[in-house]
């Protein structure tokens, strides 16, 4: 049998070579504002609460300020995410990435990175950036289709990516990556291949995509539950989804996570990568997330909830759980399975060899030099291998 | 009691019920009784007084017999002035009970005819009316609803007329609701209906014509004494199933329990012996003394055992229902005689039981009891009738009311179905819908005949399983709700009728066998293959869906292997999200069954089975 099984029980847990504490710490700060909320977007952002800015800006570097007293380790990630980050005066973003600087201790080589959407940023606002240390910046341009952008209530046309891209290379960002979603209904095989194309000649060193998911609750939900918007096919999904591994693979990207291609290994998303390693962070802001060895915790998804607990001193924490053993195990497997590399042999969790057997003869799982990850066809088929390994 | 609930004399009794079709106005008529004789306290008054179920109430139908003791002081007629009592006996109303309305109405010996002024004559009311003709009953025939607009009395008057002979302006005209002409209906009673007659001093003979499940006194019997008395510390003895006991209590019901010392002949009453299951005394038997001596030579003519003619498999939807689910059948048949089960298994469904009815509506009751009053929650699978079918080469006949015990093709000479006598009434715009329904369902036109230049009658052979299947909705739908349908059981007729098999991924799922004639057989399977395309998720590989005859493949499709099944990005490190979402898919693939090599969650099967009871393709 593998060599995945016999690792000691614990080790995956106390000694992990790449997982859990191995992968670094980072710290995610969330902007809930946004000029149009998006028709798809299930997010904890609102378009009409753009008066708040100035006062959640103080209360997220209150929030910084305070945490950062518990201890921390050394931070490798940053990751300023939305909403639209972009929407905050650069000034102001600036000023926030200063405060965790200042809080926090950042490695060297620390990856930093602001989500931007398009239409806010040009090359003055991304110094602006640079300036205060923003190593990465993550392009919402999600196609360069216009009928399909107007499905998706994008408020961009398809040139304005691009422009954002050039902006951001021109202010002496490196790291520029493009986020992609597909399946969207109305998009055809041709749309697809033309947004492929037109993000490799942008240059982008760095491209998410995503198979657009239809969430109940949002206006695409409900046009989609009204028979208005037809709901997207998986069949079609996976064939864009191949059609991204053909393009981008042959223009050299490396697939490096189910959903995420990078030029060369360095140019992966730290802090991405850390989640999917099943690694600590904190969070910031309204609806973030923190994770520590096993401890879950997350604060309010309302802003003025968000702002009354940080003004009044209080930590905005709206719930937290405690991951037993068998928990922590389903997500070390769930994460680390999305990367191609799948896991060190030293950080799989014990699996039941009768489970392993039959993901192993259903072609969804593999080991290779010891360690376990997905077969091509597993991978598209995770939830299924991961269910069959828990 | 000021009123006498003592020895009455015989011929100032008069033993009645009303025969009508559902929504006439029968429990109307019974309320509006029993307030004008002040039997109930105006503030107990509900409606539908006499059902005691819920469902009754809430589905405006009696399934059990009821009855109540009226004293009554008529103001015109002969008899104006003298004090009576009169018996209803609150008949239930459906096809499924016919033979119970017949035990109903040989304790009476008059039946009020109920027709909706509006509405006329139905199928039902007709049915019950040969039922009570033949049982020698006087008929008083009563119009009702003569204050609705749509109402048109003098055509309807004129249907009954022709229908039971007499004068069109013999028939009473009774607004039910508004109370209008009751006690001219009352009067009529006491006029017409003769008074019963028996023999006080023969051996005791009391007809049972309901039985009812009281958890504290077990089964109690409703009673009509025609010969002999009964009175309480006295042994008795049920001719039919031998059972003997003491009769612990006698009562009559006016409208509430009130004791009695004894019933005499023409007497209606409830008696109590420490019955233990309503089996023991059953519709249709004969009470008399136990002692050798005092016993009756010979019961009440027309007891028949309850004979199943419906059948279907009852599943719980949660395996760990299952004794519960078999504490409430044995519970339930402690008070329905007429209702069979025993365990049966199935790939698809798990453990459950076959179970016999009376009909499509019976099975419906009894589901929604064990839904109601135990709290299981049920899938039947498609309802079977009973197959006669001999076996070649031996010639041997056994019977088959369950598709998986077909023996294959080639062991069978021949099989025959059961089949029914319809009667289907309409206005006669809807002949040709109601003709095409019925070659549809390979029935045989017997007779047609004008009630009048409106309505006519139409008389069908039908085998009995395609009336199990969707027929009344069909009926309905294709006569605008105004087609009504009564029937009763006929022979055994040879078809030309086939096992379809449905396969998944080759291997049979059992629940979904089922018996069709070879002509519809088609239609069947292509209906319950393109639906488990539907309802089955995807599998790691294509997994083929067949409907078969024996070997031989009359439908298919496939599902096909599914490609992409991963969860959607996590955003901003919510990974509890995420892996509440694997938990729950985790739960559900441990209610998934495993036939062969291809998982399928319970509930899909439960929706076809759903979705087939619906169907009337078939």
């Amino acid at each position: 049998m593998s060599t995945a099984l016999a690792a000691p029980s614990r080790t995956w847990l106390d000694a992990p070579v790449e997982s859990g504490r191995a992968a670094g710490f980072g710290i995610y700060l969330h902007v809930p504002f946004c000029r149009h909320r998006c028709g798809y977007c299930d997010f904890a952002t609102w378009d009409d609460r753009a008066p708040l800015i100035p006062r959640y800006v103080d209360a997220l570097r209150a929030q910084v300020q305070r945490e950062a007293a518990v201890g921390w380790p050394a931070v490798t990630s940053v990751f300023v995410g939305g909403g639209t980050p972009t929407l905050l005066p650069a000034a102001d973003l600036a000023g926030l990435i200063a405060t965790v600087r200042a809080e926090f201790d950042l490695t060297p080589g620390a990856e930093v990175t602001v989500e931007a959407n398009p239409e806010t940023v040009d090359a003055q606002y991304v110094a602006t950036l640079v300036d205060a240390g923003v190593t990465r910046v993550s392009i919402g341009a999600q196609s360069f289709s216009t009928h399909v952008l107007d499905v998706l209530e994008r408020q961009h046309d398809p040139e304005r990516p691009l422009a954002a891209v050039a902006a951001a290379r021109e202010a002496g960002i490196e790291q520029v990556s493009l986020d992609l979603i597909y399946g969207t209904p109305g998009e055809s095989d041709a749309d697809w291949e033309q947004t492929l194309a037109t993000v490799l000649a942008a240059g982008t060193d760095h491209v998410s995509a995503y198979a657009l998911t239809v969430v109940a609750s949002t206006p695409l939900g409900r046009a989609v539950a009204a028979g208005a918007v037809p709901s997207p096919v998986p069949d079609i999904a996976r064939d864009r989804f191949d059609a991204a591994r053909d393009v981008l693979g042959g223009a050299g990207f490396d697939h490096y996570e189910v959903s995420n291609w990078a030029r060369t290994p360095a140019r992966r998303s730290r802090h991405n990568v850390l989640y999917w390693r099943h690694g600590d962070y904190i969070g910031f802001g309204v609806g973030a997330h923190a994770h520590r060895d096993g401890h879950r915790w997350w604060s309010y998804r309302s802003i003025e909830r968000y702002l009354d607990d940080v003004e009044s001193g209080v930590a905005p924490v709206a719930g937290e759980e405690r991951l037993d053993t068998e928990a922590r195990a389903a997500e070390r497997l769930m994460l680390g399975l999305r990367l191609r590399d799948g896991l060190h042999p030293n950080d799989v969790p014990p699996i039941q060899p009768a489970a392993l057997e039959d993901a192993m003869t259903a072609g969804l799982i593999e080991t290779a030099c010891g360690r376990l990850r997905a077969t091509d066809a597993g991978w598209f088929l995770l939830d299924d291998a991961v269910l069959r390994l828990v | 009691m000021p009123r006498g609930y003592g020895s009455v004399v015989t011929a100032r009794i008069r033993n009645f019920c009303i025969v009508a079709h559902v929504d006439h106005g029968k429990s109307t008529l019974a309320d509006r009784i029993l307030q004008l004789t002040h039997l109930v306290d105006p503030r107990k008054m509900r409606e539908q007084y006499l059902d005691r179920m819920d469902i009754e109430r809430e589905r405006g139908i009696t399934i059990k017999a009821q009855t109540v003791r009226i004293p009554y002081v008529p103001r015109t007629g002969p008899d104006a002035g003298v004090p009576h009592t009169l018996n209803l006996i609150d008949t239930p109303g459906h096809v499924d009970f016919s033979y119970e309305v017949s035990r109903a109405l040989a304790a009476c010996e008059g039946a009020v005819l109920l027709v909706d002024a509006a509405q006329g004559l139905e199928a039902q009311t007709i049915a019950n009316l040969y039922l009570a003709v033949e049982a020698g009953l006087e008929i008083v025939p009563v119009l009702n609803k003569i204050d609705l607009p749509a109402a048109d009395p003098d055509r309807v008057a004129r249907e009954i007329a022709h229908l039971i002979g007499g004068d069109p302006d013999d028939v009473l005209r009774v607004s039910a609701k508004t109370g209008e002409g009751i006690e001219a209906v009352l009067d009529r009673v006491v006029e017409r209906v003769r008074p019963p007659v028996g023999d006080p001093a023969a051996p005791l003979r009391a007809l049972v014509f309901d039985s009812v499940y009281d958890p504290y006194r077990g089964a109690l019997a409703y009673v009509r004494v025609f010969d002999g008395r009964i009175a309480t510390g006295e042994q008795i003895r049920l001719m039919a199933t031998g059972f003997e006991s003491e009769v612990t209590d006698l009562a009559v019901i006016s409208p509430e329990p009130v004791p009695v010392a004894s019933l005499g002949p023409g007497d209606v009453g409830v008696v109590a012996a420490s019955i233990k299951q309503v089996g023991d005394a059953k519709v249709g038997d004969t009470i008399t003394h136990a002692d050798r001596r005092r016993r009756a030579p010979e019961a009440f003519p027309g007891y028949r055992e309850p004979l199943p003619m419906v059948f279907s498999g009852l599943y719980p939807i949660d395996s760990d229902d299952y004794s519960d689910l078999r504490d409430a059948l044995e519970r339930l048949s402690l008070n329905d005689a007429s209702f069979t089960w025993e365990p049966e298994t199935s790939v698809a469904l798990g453990f459950g039981f076959r179970c016999g009815f009376l009909g499509l509506l019976h099975l419906e009751i009894v589901m929604e009891r064990l839904d109601r009053e135990f709290d299981v929650a049920l899938v039947a699978t498609q309802p079977s009738v009973r197959y006669r079918v001999t076996l070649d080469p031996s010639g041997d006949v056994i019977e088959v009311s369950n598709p998986q015990d077909l023996p294959a093709p080639n062991a069978i000479k021949t099989i025959e179905e059961p089949t029914v006598s319809a009667m289907v009434l309409a206005p006669s715009e809807y002949v040709g819908a109601i003709m095409g329904l019925c070659e549809s369902r390979r029935g045989e036109l017997i007779a047609m005949e004008y009630l009048s230049e409106q309505r006519v009658e139409l008389r069908y052979r039908l085998p009995l399983g395609e009336i199990i299947t969707g027929f009344f909705d069909q009926l309905k739908s294709r006569t605008r709700g105004y087609a009504s349908l009564d029937y009763e059981p006929d022979d055994y007729r040879a078809a030309d009728l086939v096992k379809v098999d449905v396969l998944l991924n080759s291997e049979p799922v059992d629940a979904f066998s089922n018996i069709a004639h070879r002509d519809k057989a088609y239609e069947y399977g292509r209906a319950m293959v393109s639906k488990l395309k539907e309802l089955i998720p995807r599998q790691m590989f294509d997994v083929p869906v067949q409907a078969a005859i024996g070997t031989k493949v009359i439908a298919r499709e496939t599902v096909k292997a599914k490609r992409k099944d991963v969860l959607a990005k996590c955003y901003g490190g919510d990974i509890t999200r995420k892996r509440k979402l694997l938990e729950k898919q985790k739960e559900g693939k441990k209610r998934m069954k495993m036939l062969g090599a291809v998982e399928v969650p319970q509930e899909a099967f439960v929706a076809a089975l759903r979705v087939g009871g619906d169907d009337s393709a078939r």
